[in-house]
């Protein structure tokens, strides 16, 4: 526990650990100093000037090195002659602080004044209008009306690309710099600096190509202005027209917290999503997103939608009713003798995935997930995975990263950050074994390279080296990737990082453990309520595929269920297409990398017909003779927590929980900590690693012979080159005739 | 390539730095650029950043920053004149205004034939002997109307 201080802000004391800057402590009491350059994750400038306070502290004296005391025997306070910066004062004991005195409130309408001498006013037709912490604090603090001629003003270019997705607007600029101070202390991409001073000074980037982060959409949430604005979402809907819903990002396995905002558009008959932003979950992602997670929503209203069930008649593919449609899929599924194959996806929430495991059993087809989806260490995860209540925040000193053929800032791009700021700002040691560099090799104290496709031989041959180094840290975090290794491989690999945990110590510890990169928000999750079987048959009499995404071979059947919400390639192939729903359109709950189990809400209607995968899976075993009665996720996750002992602890209201966190976002709070949302929806839970309930046995590795199709898994990157965010036929056509000219 | 036509003098100043602390050597190198082109022209810029393992946004900020180094071609001789208040109670704005005139130029321009560039600068420390100018960084003090000019006048 840090050292408390005493300090007295506005007459209310309150105890604080030491280092706390002055603006913190009063924001802890409900004292909302106003600022524009301070933000609470970013290292203060005081630049901005907006804090101004009047701060003393007890007048000591300077012979006997004693606190000089009144008649009443309080200690005499020694104000600073001027008003100080409380982003950047530290409290310290005794310490007083003033902030409602007639010299603080004329200083913040100077300041507001003056940073308004060059600011256009164009609130009207600015994205920021109506969230925005300029507008705020001048109706809170600033002068009523303006001294100055409006074209008198200094003007300065308004639509200025940093890079593809960010826009910068001159005029609206204050110069906080924090921007600048989020892409180097948090992001690490030096894309943004000033330019310039004085009156002159502006925001610039030289950077070739220009503002290219992966992170770069969270600057525009903490910029205090209208100046940064994302291209996806400038001019399309004003703040406060937007509806919210609570979800989980699906791009990656992090399990980001993000809140979709909705508007009603004519255009699609219904709610759209109109951006995508951060919430709060201090656990997991802090308040960042990642730009794939901000942009990569458009595919729920994309044209290549499915919206009735279909059913193949003469060849050609022709719209039908879920009547027809669950009828021919039950009675095909009957006449299949069990010769089925049930393939799940790894975006399927946890509760449709159980219950069709559960159906898929019942009827005694195969229950397996898709090819791509890496199924193979799952319960290696689930054994050795991090504690049930680590934190990548107590991560720092004395604690060891090792990161194995993994590429953390392409697989799991928020989870590169937290990583990051242990080693770096809190001195965690990081060891990284690849086969080639990624960003994260800036800030490894060891760097070892094998082979491609090695990284299993390379921990064999290393173990005892890599013993002793988790042997001397105080907890061990071990991230690994499979990148150019095949099912078998990877398990090998995730067996021989347990057994290192093992044979050091580490397991079953809280902030230890494996941290698996898997593709998307619920591999784990899938992997857990499925129990999958690794191997497909060679062939099979009917194949039912939920949710698998990508075109892919398909063991070779007589009759093809795709259950999809796009009509993508695969959709061809089918004799019966069944329209499901996207995370946006439902709510359920996914399991993270790290198995947090998250809780997401729905955000839109569903288009046309299309269903939850639950309940078409419901349907289908009614038709099938099951007296099933599922009305909501809700009840099946109670089934599911039931049957799945990793689960046994965990419930809907369990994982609906909230708790207050720091810093506090949304609210009253959009000028301190940016438009981020707050948690309203629960911060999730994660369940306990087996290794942490009992003692567990080494694993028994022999790792099998590398594979041309594992050698061929290339790295799993977070952008694929060429892949369209917004699908388009004919688009697409294009690009292929294209690729092939060249 | 700043780095094949001054290898030596490039080697030279990043010997004072120790490897991991090479961002330090920033000004040194872009002096070395703008005595080359100059100016510092993107491509140096972009060089200085790869020499010293940082970002070209980052190079070119402290380009920005520091009036000493030009982000545009100047003239064979850089006139700064400082109009700071010391030197304007001495008459800098008459002075200013007649160096426009004599050169035919505006401040901030450079002559069409190339060979003179005019800059008004902050205080250059020799207020003691206003109006005062730096040419190419030499000090020309106590200027009237009539030395200016044969100053100018008499620069090949």
């Amino acid at each position: 526990m840090a050292e408390l201080v005493n300090v007295t802000i506005d007459g209310v004391t309150v105890a604080v650990p030491k280092g706390t800057l002055v603006v913190d402590a009063a924001k802890k009491i409900g004292n909302h100093i106003p600022v524009f350059c301070y933000h609470p994750k970013l290292k203060p400038v005081g630049m901005c000037r907006m804090c101004l306070v009047d701060i003393g502290t007890p007048k000591i004296d300077p012979a006997t090195k004693q606190v000089v005391r009144d008649e009443n025997g309080n200690p005499v306070i020694q104000f600073m002659p001027k008003l100080t910066t409380a982003c950047t004062t530290p409290v310290s004991e005794g310490m007083v602080v003033r902030t409602a005195t007639e010299q603080v409130r004329a200083a913040r309408e100077d300041i507001l004044e003056f940073l308004l001498t060059s600011h256009p006013l164009d609130c009207p037709i600015c994205d920021k209008g109506g969230e925005c912490p300029l507008q705020n604090l001048t109706l809170a603090h600033g002068p009523g009306v303006s001294r100055f001629d409006y074209d008198a003003k200094f003007h300065n270019e308004k639509h200025v690309p940093l890079g593809e997705l960010i826009f910068l607007d001159r005029e609206r600029c204050i110069q906080c710099s924090r921007c600048i101070r989020f892409q180097d202390e948090i992001a690490d991409d030096h894309v943004l600096q000033f330019h310039d001073r004085g009156r002159g000074m502006e925001i610039i980037t030289f950077s070739d190509p220009p503002f290219d982060s992966y992170f770069g959409g969270n600057t525009t949430d903490i910029c205090p202005v209208g100046a940064l604005t994302t291209a996806d979402f400038r001019f399309k809907a004003r703040p406060w027209e937007l509806q919210s819903a609570q979800s989980i990002c699906t791009h990656c396995a992090v399990g980001c917290n993000i809140t979709l905002n909705t508007r009603l558009e004519t255009r699609h008959g219904g709610f759209e999503i109109k951006r995508v932003m951060p919430r709060q979950n201090e656990w997991v992602n802090e308040i960042w997103i990642c730009d794939k997670g901000r942009y990569v929503h458009h595919f729920t209203r994309s044209e290549d939608r499915l919206h009735l069930p279909l059913i193949r008649r003469e060849g050609r593919l022709v719209e039908s009713t879920w009547q027809q449609a669950l009828q021919l899929v039950a009675d095909t599924l009957r006449a299949a003798d069990g010769e089925i194959v049930l393939m799940v996806g790894d975006r399927i929430p946890n509760e449709d995935a159980y219950l069709l495991g559960q159906l898929g059993r019942a009827i005694g087809a195969r229950v397996s997930v898709s090819p791509n989806v890496p199924s193979h260490y799952a319960d290696v995860a689930r054994a050795f995975g991090v504690g049930k209540d680590a934190d990548f925040k107590r991560l720092g000193r004395g604690d060891l990263v090792l990161a194995v053929n993994a590429d953390v800032e392409e697989q799991a791009p928020v989870w590169f950050l937290r990583l990051r700021q242990a080693v770096v700002d809190r001195g965690a040691q990081l060891i990284i074994a690849h086969h080639r560099s990624t960003k994260l090799h800036r800030y490894a104290s060891a760097i070892h390279r094998f082979e491609v496709g090695r990284a299993p031989e390379w921990v064999q041959q290393q173990a005892e080296t890599l013993a002793q180094a988790l042997q001397a840290a105080r907890h061990a975090l071990i991230v690994f990737g499979d990148e150019h290794l095949d099912g078998p491989r990877a398990r090998a690999l995730a067996q021989l990082l347990a057994n290192l945990l093992l044979q050091s110590g580490h397991a079953g510890r809280s902030d230890s453990g494996l941290l698996p990169l898997y593709p998307h928000a619920n591999t784990q999750g899938v992997c857990d309520v499925l129990s999958p079987h690794t191997a497909l048959p060679p062939a099979a009499r009917v194949v039912w595929a939920v949710g698998v995404g990508d075109p892919q071979e398909l063991p070779p059947a007589g009759f093809y269920i795709i259950q999809e919400v796009l009509h993508t390639a695969l959709v061809e192939q089918a004799d019966v297409v069944l329209p499901s729903l996207t995370f946006a359109e439902r709510e359920g709950t996914f399991t993270s990398g790290d198995r947090r189990v998250q809780r997401f809400y729905r955000a839109l209607p569903a288009p046309g017909e299309a269903k939850p995968d639950w309940w078409i899976a419901q349907e289908v075993a009614r038709r099938l003779g099951f007296e099933w009665r599922y009305n909501s996720p809700a009840e099946i996750f109670e089934a599911l927590a039931k049957d799945v002992p990793a689960y046994a602890e965990l419930s809907y209201a369990a994982l609906s929980r909230v708790v207050e966190q720091w810093p506090p976002i949304g609210r009253e709070d959009l000028y301190y900590g940016g438009t981020a949302y707050d948690n309203t929806g629960g911060i999730g839970a994660r369940y306990a690693a087996e290794a942490e309930t009992r003692a567990l046995p080494p694993y028994d590795v022999t790792i099998p012979e590398p594979t041309i199709a594992g050698l061929k898994r290339g790295p799993r990157m977070l952008y694929r080159d060429g892949e369209l965010i917004r699908r388009s036929a004919l688009l697409r056509a294009r690009m292929v005739s294209l690729q092939q000219v060249a | 390539m700043l780095r094949e036509k001054r290898a030596q003098d490039i080697e030279k100043v990043l010997a004072k730095y120790p490897p991991e602390r090479r961002r330090s050597a920033v000004m040194p190198l872009l002096y070395i650029a703008q005595e080359e082109y100059g100016y510092c022209t993107p491509e140096a810029i972009r060089e200085v950043a790869e020499i010293i393992g940082c970002d070209p946004t980052e190079v070119k900020s402290i380009v920005g920053f520091y009036t000493m180094f030009y982000e545009q071609p100047v003239g064979k001789y850089v006139i700064d004149v400082c109009d700071d208040l010391p030197c304007a109670l001495r008459g800098a704005d008459r002075f200013v205004s007649h160096c426009e005139k004599k050169l035919g130029i505006r401040v901030g321009e450079t002559t069409p034939d190339g060979k003179f560039t005019l800059n008004t600068v902050m205080c250059i420390a020799a207020c003691d002997r206003a109006p005062v100018l730096q040419i190419n960084k030499q000090y020309r003090y106590a200027l009237d109307e009539q030395t200016f000019d044969r100053m100018i006048d008499e620069l090949p």
